[in-house]
């Protein structure tokens, strides 16, 4: 059986939609209830998770090291749910990190923008006209948020498979188009979707494990065969190839780790001057 | 009973579902037909509407307002023609074109560069690197094109109803999803929604039939009672409440027509 991916302009909007798809096909709705087992297996706060998939870093706000740091960790939680097949998810950025596993439906539902404008000027106490400002400036803050997290603009509409604007389409409309067209043989999985699927999250488990220690780590994972990208200095490179090598073996399911160290590349840069 | 508008790239198979939607609801299937009818009736080279509606402004063109004009002239077809209702368009910049009605479905078909590279090499017989180079060269003119009109990006995904990539999804697949949401009680005329076309299609006539001589002019019609929106001083202004009266007699639907100067034109209009 397959799953799906809910990405939306609204988060209340695509947890509705989502808890209707869910309970229409019987599967299980995964959203961000997840990220207080994510926080205590991590030992950090929710809410700093829950920054992380909403706000940009900033000087005053997150770190970006902290919100790759929390994105890993959510990242390696979210694809661990998905092995099991039979999931509707939203609200956990997946859209941007689960790509190209064939037996998973992308979708993007729109709220229509008055609806929004109107809570936002609702919940502010403000004119619409303001209100339309804000929702601008939120959904440029969403573009940086998502380039500069996972180098995708999530409004692209070549991201997913369909994208519904509940302008005119009501949402029920909207979960039958969802529910009818998971049933469809392309979204069914296979061997090789199904391994594809398995090695990002075996690659994500890694990543999560490695970020702590070794931030701006790249982690690839084929056939339980894993391969660390990372920048290290000449003098470091072995050293640091042996402790990742060390980490990573003891996560279950790891057969082999191969560390690429990027370059020296404050040594490149001077010899290319001398 | 719908006007369904197909937004596509080129090698994007949107004119494939476009024609299968069609076929399958029984309804006209328009595209060059317009920019015929609009060559006809206003007896302009079939080509210039062609570059007008491909090719993004030139520098002259922003000073002369040339290619404005010739966008009023194929808008003022199309509203004609879709104002019998059950029409799939699949022409550029349907969604609009066609802006306002809510008897209208506006549908964007995309595909991978990817494949669309593929069937441009099959199709026209060029090297990849030539298809891709074109590909990318139209999709600039069309985003140009668009931006300079209408200030928007038909990539965005938020213009449409529904945005279907042809990849897992198929033609067929597409061509479901369309007719099920046709049929859907938001895309049926109602008499308001007619009304509203029909005010659409006056707008467009009235302003086409000023275009030549008062290319920046923005027209709405309510009801049949037509504003004209311009920029010019008194002098001109009074010139072109002669025109404007002088059209209310020519246009059939015409109740009352008024020229309004130097005020802000409201997004209804055309």
């Amino acid at each position: 059986m397959s799953s799906i991916i809910i990405s939306t302009d609204l988060l209340s909007v695509g947890q509705m939609i989502a808890e209707r798809t869910a309970q229409a096909l019987g599967y299980a709705h995964l959203g961000r209830q997840i990220l207080s087992s994510v926080a205590e297996k991590h030992q950090v706060r929710e809410d700093k998770l829950v920054a992380a998939l909403d706000e940009d870093a900033s000087f005053w706000g997150l770190a970006s090291k902290n919100r790759d740091l929390y994105l890993a960790y959510i990242q390696a939680a979210t694809l661990d749910q998905f092995l099991g097949d039979n999931v509707v998810c939203e609200g956990l950025a997946a859209h941007l990190y689960i790509r190209d596993v064939s037996h998973i439906l992308m979708i993007r539902i729109l709220s229509d923008p008055k609806v929004r404008a109107n809570q936002i000027a609702a919940q502010q106490d403000i004119p619409p006209k303001r209100a339309r400002q804000l929702l601008e400036r939120q959904e440029k803050r969403r573009r940086r948020w998502s380039l500069r997290a996972f180098g995708l603009a999530e409004a692209d509409p070549s991201l997913y498979d369909m994208v519904i604007s509940l302008s005119q389409i009501e949402a029920d409309k909207a979960v039958d188009i969802l529910t009818d067209t998971v049933g469809y043989r392309k979204f069914q999985p296979m061997t090789y979707s199904r391994q594809c699927l398995q090695d990002k999250a075996l690659a994500s488990q890694v990543r999560a494990t490695l970020v702590p220690r070794f931030p701006g780590v790249k982690v690839q994972s084929r056939d339980r065969i894993v391969v660390v990208q990372t920048r290290t200095f000449k003098r470091n490179k072995r050293q640091k190839a042996e402790a990742i090598k060390e980490i990573a073996q003891q996560i279950p399911g790891v057969e082999y780790v191969e560390v690429h160290s990027n370059k020296d590349f404050l040594r490149q840069g001077k010899d290319s001057t001398d | 009973m719908a006007i369904i508008t197909i937004s596509r790239g080129s090698y994007s198979k949107g004119k494939e579902v476009a024609e299968k939607v069609a076929a399958r609801l029984g309804y006209e299937v328009l595209s060059r037909d317009v920019l015929l009818e609009a060559s006809d009736r206003f007896h302009i080279p079939e080509i210039k509407l062609v570059r007008a509606i491909h090719d993004a402004p030139s520098i002259l063109d922003r000073f002369t307002h040339g290619q404005q004009a010739f966008v009023a002239y194929i808008q003022s077809a199309l509203t004609q023609r879709v104002l019998k209702d059950n029409v799939v368009y699949h022409g550029l910049a349907g969604h609009l074109l066609l802006k306002g009605v809510a008897h209208v479905l506006k549908v964007r078909i995309i595909a991978d560069l990817a494949d669309r590279v593929a069937s441009e090499m099959g199709r026209e017989r060029v090297s990849e690197e030539e298809a891709r180079t074109q590909i990318i060269k139209d999709d600039q003119e069309r985003r140009k094109w668009t931006h300079s009109l209408y200030g928007v990006d038909p990539w965005d995904p938020s213009l449409y109803d529904l945005v279907i990539r042809i990849h897992k999804l198929m033609v067929d697949d597409a061509v479901d999803f369309i007719c099920q949401a046709a049929g859907r009680e938001q895309f049926k005329a109602t008499a308001e929604s007619q009304r509203r076309m029909q005010d659409l299609a006056l707008a467009c006539q009235v302003k086409a039939a000023l275009a030549d001589q008062y290319p920046d002019l923005a027209v709405s019609s309510e009801f049949g009672n037509v504003l004209i929106y311009t920029r010019t001083g008194d002098r001109q202004a009074r010139r072109l409440d002669e025109k404007a009266k002088s059209l209310a007699r020519e246009i059939k639907g015409i109740n009352n027509v008024e020229i309004r100067a130097g005020v802000a034109v409201p997004p209804n209009a055309v």
